[in-house]
């Protein structure tokens, strides 16, 4: 492929307030483990006027966590920088073959998982839920690609649905016409992809009159408030929405959890949409259950790896994972359950037990899970 | 250099194909893909093409309206035009009469090579490449997974995979050459590359257009009936303590699976 020109995207990144002072870099999960340096491609796009996005593998190692964005104190986007270089190597076809077939799975498939849309609704076997474009509910549950299809996520999604019957919500689901909500394709580069779902959501959901959009996932909860413009409805990422309900008195976890447990804030629902408080709070009203933090939470958290397209991404230098840091970090604590609120979390942290060899020490939960654990 | 591609439109590879009273039901298939080996064609040709940095890679395919899905992914890949043989006369079309409507199309175009994917994951036949060749008179290397042109452009050097080794050869051109899985890394058809790729030069061709009648390209064959592969039967889980469940485990597989 040819090389980019600096000048196309300097401008929209806004690339020259960059001080270089390195806050970006030094934020940076993954540059403590491989060498991708956002400065010095901040840094290399101001000198140059073509960059070549095809001699910086290392642009697969993000995991758009966002750090960079979100302390760079001249409120430059170094994350974009990224998003928009994997963009030049999209439209060239050169991308990792992991990539390129999750890509092409959700442009035939609707899922980046290789799966058939026929499947889709597997997960809800033997429990009552209502299809919502036959049938007007309150609640429109998005339970992502992952609950629809990974065995160990619809785990979660099903305590989830058990949960909203125990409170009484009226819910219902997309059932075969929901599709990826293509976040982690933008993040890959693929913005048309993107823009092309979104154009499909604008029509699936001008025949939807819910009040309240839940998603399971804060990626796919990112993409629906941020990113997909207006909505006829609001929309909350589940943990927002078990809060109210709790505070309503219309969700009572009642039977004891005895157990330590510590929470790991995603970083799309934490440092990116500062949703830290609602986690805790449904985590703290189930009884017995004791609460305690890892050094690094809040917007200090440190990112499992999984987000920004990862999933599909090895990266490089895949001898070191951040999820094994994570996992040690969590036992240092003493907790006996990590508590996760994203199915890519749960993916890339339950892994790391496993792979640790600490199954019996540590147990990796969902609040979901928990709370659905908890129910009378 | 002209490199023609010959390119096939499939169900999805990962859904499970209907079938009913000994048919597939193709109204219930939602999802078609480009033949996966069709892929490695494309890419191969694109890479001859980069490697020269000159030519022209022309797609062709035999099939109904929504095959122009597969043509502009291979555009959206790069390919510079396709040719979209639809004709409602084709409908049912076996193997040999597909190779015989593509040899009449590729005759009236300039060639100096010819790929096909090995064969075409829904039916499995692998008979185009070889048949084209025989109608072209062409030289055909088959299953290649390694190609090497020279650089006159006048002769190729083929690695094909045979039973526990590689097979290397020497082929003038023009010929067919069918690939395998191996023979490339096929890019990505990006979103943005197919809506491009509606700009690129498509032409639809119809059996009149190629001077053809339908009875000089009938079928041959016909499928009797379709049956679908047997329901796998659920997992059986052997209790007990280990020692006594392994010994359980080796008579099975010994007695009722006949494995071992």
């Amino acid at each position: 492929m040819s090389p980019i020109q600096t000048s196309e995207y300097i401008h929209e990144l806004t690339l020259r307030e960059c001080i270089q002072c390195g806050k970006c870099t030094g934020g940076c999960p993954v540059s403590l483990k491989t060498s991708l340096n956002i400065r010095r491609l901040i840094y290399e796009s101001l000198i140059s006027d073509t960059v070549s996005p095809e001699s910086h593998e290392e642009l697969w190692d993000c995991t758009t966590c966002k750090t960079c964005t979100l302390r760079c104190p001249k409120g430059v986007d170094p994350c974009g920088l990224i998003v928009t270089l994997r963009g030049a190597l999209v439209e060239s076809g050169r991308i990792p073959s992991t990539v390129r077939d999750a890509l092409k799975s959700i442009t035939v498939r609707g899922n980046p998982l290789n799966m058939p849309p026929q499947d889709r609704t597997l997960w809800t076997e033997g429990l009552d839920i209502k299809y919502i474009l036959e049938e007007e509910a309150e609640v429109l549950f998005f339970p992502c690609c992952m609950g629809a299809y990974d065995p160990r996520v619809q785990k979660v999604a099903r305590s989830l649905v058990k949960v909203f019957q125990e409170a009484g919500v009226d819910f219902g689901i997309l059932g075969e016409d929901e599709i990826c909500c293509a976040h982690e394709a933008r993040r890959l580069g693929e913005k048309e992809l993107f823009e092309g779902t979104v154009e499909q959501y604008q029509e699936i959901f001008s025949e939807v009159k819910a009040e309240k959009l839940v998603a399971l996932s804060p990626h796919c909860f990112n993409a629906f408030k941020n990113e997909y413009g207006e909505l006829p409805f609001q929309v909350l990422h589940y943990t927002q929405f078990l809060a109210d309900l709790i505070k309503q008195g219309k969700l009572k976890p009642v039977r004891e959890i005895p157990k330590k447990v510590t929470y790991h804030d995603p970083c799309y629902l934490g440092k990116q949409n500062k949703i830290f408080d609602e986690p805790r709070f449904v985590l703290q009203s189930i009884p017995g259950l004791e609460l305690v933090e890892m050094e690094r939470c809040r917007e200090w958290s440190l990112c499992c790896e999984g987000g920004g397209g990862r999933m599909w991404a090895e990266g490089t230098n895949i001898e070191v994972r951040l999820s094994h840091e994570r996992v040690r970090e969590a036992l240092e604590t003493g907790a006996e359950i990590l508590a996760v609120a994203c199915p890519f979390c749960m993916a890339m942290l339950e892994d790391a037990v496993k792979t640790l060899g600490l199954e019996e020490k540590l147990k990796v939960l969902d609040i979901a899970e928990l709370v659905a654990m908890s129910l009378g | 250099m002209n490199i023609v591609v010959c390119v096939k439109q499939v169900p999805d590879t990962e859904i499970r194909i209907p079938v009913q009273n000994g048919r597939i039901v193709e109204e219930e298939i939602k999802q078609y893909v480009v033949n996966p080996y069709d892929e490695f064609a494309i890419e191969e040709a694109l890479r001859i093409k980069e490697r020269f940095g000159e030519g022209k890679v022309t797609l062709i395919t035999v099939g109904p309206e929504r095959a122009r899905e597969a043509l502009l992914t291979g555009l959206a890949m790069g390919a510079d035009e396709a040719i979209h043989i639809n004709d409602p006369a084709l409908e049912g079309s076996d193997a040999f009469a597909t190779a015989r409507v593509l040899a009449a199309a590729i005759k009236k175009m300039p060639y100096d090579l010819i790929l096909c994917g090995k064969q075409a994951v829904d039916q499995d036949n692998a008979q185009i490449g070889i048949a084209l060749a025989e109608l072209l008179d062409l030289p055909h290397v088959s299953v290649v997974t390694k190609l090497e042109i020279a650089e006159d452009k006048k002769s190729a050097k083929a690695e094909r995979e045979v039973e526990g080794g590689k097979e290397v050869i020497e082929t003038t051109l023009p010929a067919v050459i069918t690939a395998q899985k191996g023979l490339n890394e096929p890019r990505y058809p990006s979103f943005k590359g197919i809506r491009m790729a509606r700009q690129k030069p498509y032409t639809v061709w119809t059996l009149a257009d190629l001077g053809l009648k339908p009875e000089e390209v009938a079928p041959q064959t016909e499928v009797v009936v379709i049956n679908p592969p047997p329901e796998r039967k659920a997992g059986r889980i052997i209790q007990g303590d280990p020692e006594t469940a392994v010994k359980e485990l080796v008579r099975l597989l010994r007695e009722e699976a006949k494995v071992i």
